[in-house]
């Protein structure tokens, strides 16, 4: 890749006991999608639209445990059974629009997520790849920050803050 | 060591360790550059230049007490980034978390089917 603004991805590894084949269906079948694809424990999900092959998308539903309901669009790219897909997920509303983030202007407005999955002893790796995609001078810089936040933690040497920001 | 990039946003001013330092040396308290020195332990041109790039970006303020200058921190513009960070952050590790017990009760079921 040459581009201007590169930017490295993040990414993230994980072991799951579980056979390839499984792994690769709980993200490509809604039926499996909505056990999961939430930010957190106590939200439920639902997928109202999934057409997931190449050049589809769907959208689902979070509803946080009191009761906020966030919506998310996932355009899928490839699909490679059962080893990688690649799609973009979005902030979305109810009517399947693309929103920005609010408060993160300079946030890459298109991530590219790429799951590669590897089977080994009847267990499954996975790599998840984060990687913006032709991103301006100002995103790369918002994305860089992000990855300096998540390698250290913001947490560490941050404790007084995180204590007071708490109190705002 | 690459060079202090010029920053226009908070979330990019506070990317750089030593302002996020000298930020955590600050909450709560009012401080001059020389107090800062001492904190710190860095030379006195070093702490102002964090310190102004961490005023441009409306984080840290400044007041005149007497003969000196004092600095504190305006925490308030991190709040929000701090929230989108720890969804961030928190955002994949948590849906693996889900997946994988969602993996182990698949699992299970199947077996007792």
């Amino acid at each position: 890749m040459s581009n201007d603004a590169t930017v490295k991805p993040s990414i993230l590894s994980r072991e799951f006991n579980a056979p390839k084949k499984l792994v690769f269906e709980t993200w490509t079948q809604p039926e499996h999608l909505q056990h999961w694809m939430f930010p957190q424990k106590g939200f439920t999900c639902e997928y109202v639209r999934a057409d997931i092959r190449v050049g589809g998308s769907a959208h689902h539903k979070m509803i946080s445990p009191d009761g906020r309901e966030m919506w998310q669009l996932t355009t899928y790219e490839e699909i490679n059974p059962y080893d990688s897909l690649v799609f973009r997920q979005y902030n979305s509303n109810e009517a399947g629009e693309i929103l920005a983030m609010p408060h993160m202007p300079n946030w890459p407005q298109e991530l590219m997520t790429t799951v590669k999955l590897e089977e080994v002893d009847g267990k499954t790796h996975l790599e998840l790849i984060w990687q913006p995609i032709n991103p301006s001078s100002k995103e790369v810089e918002a994305f860089e920050s992000s990855r300096s936040q998540h390698s250290n933690g913001w947490g560490s040497g941050f404790k007084q803050l995180a204590a007071y920001l708490k109190t705002l | 060591m690459a060079r202090t990039p010029t920053t226009s946003d908070p979330f990019s001013a506070i990317a750089e360790p030593k302002r996020r330092e000298l930020i955590e040396a600050m909450v709560g308290k009012e401080l001059t550059v020389s107090e800062l020195v001492d904190i710190t332990g860095w030379n006195q041109p070093m702490v102002s230049k964090h310190l102004n790039v961490l005023k441009q970006v409306e984080l840290v303020s400044e007041r005149k007490d007497g003969r000196f200058r004092v600095y504190s921190v305006n925490a308030e513009p991190l709040k929000p980034i701090q929230d989108w960070v720890i969804q961030f952050e928190h955002l994949w590790t948590n849906r693996m978390e889900n997946l994988e017990g969602y993996l182990e009760k698949l699992q299970s079921t199947e077996v007792i089917d």
